[in-house]
């Protein structure tokens, strides 16, 4: 008796226990709720009605496709541990191997990485504060040793919207303000260069647009040269980046857009505005807002298609793989015009 | 008590008497244009920086020059304020120098820090009658506040925590104490620090009286000082206050040379990039490596003084009362809070 109330002591103790490793805050305090009600996984994806992917076809005039994502290979600059490793699988062309008298081969491959490697989007699930998630989740009761089961990207919408890219090359040369690195072939803002509302604004009005909800914004800072001349520039590159600061993240979220991108590896400033604070912009963005960021996007090409034709919108195409309860995946972007 | 300085007021004086005398006539060329309204004046501030010859550490800590300034232009991102650098290159007529040139340049404000008592009077007086406010940092210039590390709160915090540590950890088994580092090091006030660790281990482990080994500046001789210390006091549990990250860990490495690692518990100063570090770096205080025996490190921000000190200056040339001294606001950085006072954003 008296042994099996320490075993049923032991036992609240150890459920106790665990739930204090997981979910101990109260996420009404630290994460506001989505405006798509409480069971929303989306975020803002929802934004991309039918009527908005219908009003951002008309972006396409030309059927000029510019391609906006770097090529996924070995050597690209990585954040922290994060490793890329392929392995080609091609036994079948041993001599001998081919199936049947047509003589068949195939090959395949093995890809081993994080999903937020290369152009890359971040999830609903990347980002919290403490164990809370988008939408007020308490995500360390919705985490197994393999996946999320909640906020996975199966539960992304579509991406099929405008694109609106911003020039802030062009921007901080116009304004005199622009220092570049000495590591940039092209013109870039430097590392820790803070993107302000006002920039964001000046970059709008030099190609006379205005955002609508539902567009996704991309934000050209040349820091992507860095990202190109890989592996010889990763350190220069995962050391810092121009980026947005908090209000103008706040002002972005303001005009309801579903994602923003840049050529960098992080889209906010860094070192941040506050060194005491960790990646702020993306607790704003998507822990608050469902708003995705992307990270390491093409943007030279998009930027200087825009700088010739005096037309900075086009048709966001983007593929976001259905994977069951992850945080985020490398994607393929394409403008097109 | 404070100290009151009003360019603002002082402009706002002069932009009145003009508008009165002679702005129909004059035009509005005369004054310097006028921020729209909701928009504040950005102001020149110049900082001549101590010296920025790589690799020179400041104050008795592991930080250099260059992450100084490199902390004022972080810090300047958001303030409405241009800054000018300068070196002056631990050389008091170069300070004298830099100081004729801001004043050429007409700046709003001059951050000084030179550690030339003499050169800091003579321009805090050039300054002065050049109408240009100035404020000095951890070396004082005549009339001028000053931000200021405060190595004697700092070594306090160091030496109650080594004796709260002991406290907890060893009660009751003999425990011996030892300062290591430049203690006589004066120019980077040193000493200070080495008092504020002997009163704090007094006020939290009385009856211990901490030994000082001076390194003279080369961590290379912690080593042999501190085992011979140890060979001394084998049966005793030690106690190290380093004065500084690097001696901290060449005293750790003694330690573990020395078979008393298991013994020994040490608290630095500094906080520099040895200890706190990138996502990457090898760095001693890291919620992951919770069981190094450097308990802790007082944190001196240095390459944070843009973040205090612009504020400060802002406040002057907004004609605000800044109070005479204000000092870093120093903290035990440990396992247990260093991602949260230094989060790792370089991610190499």
């Amino acid at each position: 008796m008296r042994i099996r109330s320490v075993l049923g002591a032991s036992a609240v103790l150890l459920l106790t226990s665990a739930s204090l490793a997981f979910a101990q805050t109260d996420c009404k305090t630290l994460v506001p709720p989505s405006p798509w009600g409480p069971n929303d996984q989306t975020g803002a994806t929802n934004r991309i009605t039918p009527a908005v992917t219908k009003a951002a076809a008309a972006e396409i005039q030309e059927g000029k496709v510019v391609v906006m994502s770097y090529p996924l290979v070995d050597g690209v600059p990585l954040f922290g541990s994060r490793f890329t490793k392929t392995i080609l699988t091609a036994t079948s062309l041993a001599p001998g191997g081919a199936y049947g008298e047509n003589q068949l081969t195939y090959m395949e491959d093995t890809w081993l990485s994080q999903s937020h490697v290369g152009t890359h989007l971040d999830g609903m699930g990347h980002i919290g504060r403490k164990d809370c998630y988008y939408n007020q989740i308490a995500m360390g009761k919705f985490i197994n040793q393999n996946n999320m089961t909640k906020l996975g990207l199966e539960h992304l919408k579509s991406f099929a919207t405008r694109g609106v890219v911003i020039d802030m090359v062009k921007v901080f040369q116009a304004a005199g303000k622009l220092k570049a690195n000495a590591a940039c072939r092209k013109p870039c803002l430097d590392g820790g260069t803070l993107i302000t509302t006002a920039d964001l604004q000046a970059g709008l009005r030099m190609y006379n647009v205005t955002l609508r909800e539902g567009d996704i914004v991309v934000i050209h800072t040349g820091w992507g040269d860095l990202f190109e001349q890989f592996p010889k520039q990763n350190a220069v590159y995962n050391s810092a980046a121009p980026g947005i600061g908090k209000d103008a993240a706040k002002w972005l979220v303001s005009q309801k857009v579903v994602a923003v991108g840049t050529d960098t590896w992080v889209v906010e400033v860094i070192p941040s505005e506050d060194p005491k604070e960790a990646f702020p912009v993306h607790n704003i963005l998507l822990t608050d807002n469902g708003i995705h960021i992307i990270e390491n996007v093409r943007t030279d090409l998009i930027a200087a298609e825009a700088a010739a034709t005096n037309r900075a919108t086009f048709f966001f195409s983007m593929t976001v793989p259905k994977a069951v309860g992850l945080t985020g995946n490398f994607v393929a972007i394409e403008g097109i015009r | 008590m404070t100290q009151n300085t009003a360019p603002a007021l002082r402009e706002g004086r002069r932009r009145f008497c003009l508008t009165l005398l002679g702005a129909p006539l004059a035009g509005a060329s005369l004054l310097p244009a006028r921020p729209a309204i909701g928009q504040e004046r950005r102001y020149t501030i110049a900082f001549a920086n101590l010296t920025e010859e790589p690799g020179v550490t400041l104050e008795g800590t592991g930080f250099t020059g260059g992450e100084i300034r490199s902390g004022f232009a972080l810090a300047a991102r958001k303030l409405p304020v241009e800054l000018v650098f300068y070196d002056n290159r631990r050389d008091g007529k170069r300070a004298q120098a830099n100081a004729e040139d801001a004043i050429a340049r007409k700046v709003d404000l001059y951050v000084l820090y030179c550690q030339d008592p003499d050169a800091n009077a003579a321009i805090a007086a050039r300054l002065k009658a050049a109408g240009i406010p100035i404020l000095a940092v951890n070396h004082p210039a005549p009339g001028a506040p000053l931000y200021t590390v405060d190595n004697l709160a700092a070594g306090r915090i160091a030496g109650e925590a080594l004796g709260q540590f002991a406290a907890r950890s060893w009660r009751g088994q003999p425990t011996v104490a030892v300062i290591v580092g430049p203690v006589e090091a004066r120019a980077d006030r040193v000493p200070e620090r080495v008092q504020g660790v002997v009163e704090g281990l007094r006020a939290t482990l009385s009856g211990v009286r901490p030994a000082t080994l001076d390194t003279q500046g080369n961590a290379a001789r912690v080593g042999a000082l501190l085992g011979k210390y140890l060979a001394a006091h084998t049966g005793a549990k030690v106690l190290v206050a380093a004065t500084d990250d690097a001696t901290a860990l060449a005293a750790k490495s003694a330690l573990e040379q020395a078979g008393r690692a298991s013994d020994a518990a040490i608290a630095s100063h500094g906080v520099d990039r040895s200890i706190h570090g990138g996502i990457n770096d090898k760095k001693e205080i890291d919620p992951n490596n919770r069981g190094s025996i450097v308990i802790g490190s007082v944190a001196f921000y240095m390459d944070r003084y843009g973040y205090d000190v612009l504020p400060l200056a802002l406040r002057m040339l907004r004609g605000e009362p800044v109070p005479p001294r204000t000092a870093t606001r120093h903290l035990f950085i440990t396992a247990a809070n260093v991602f949260v006072e230094y989060p790792p954003y370089d991610m190499n």
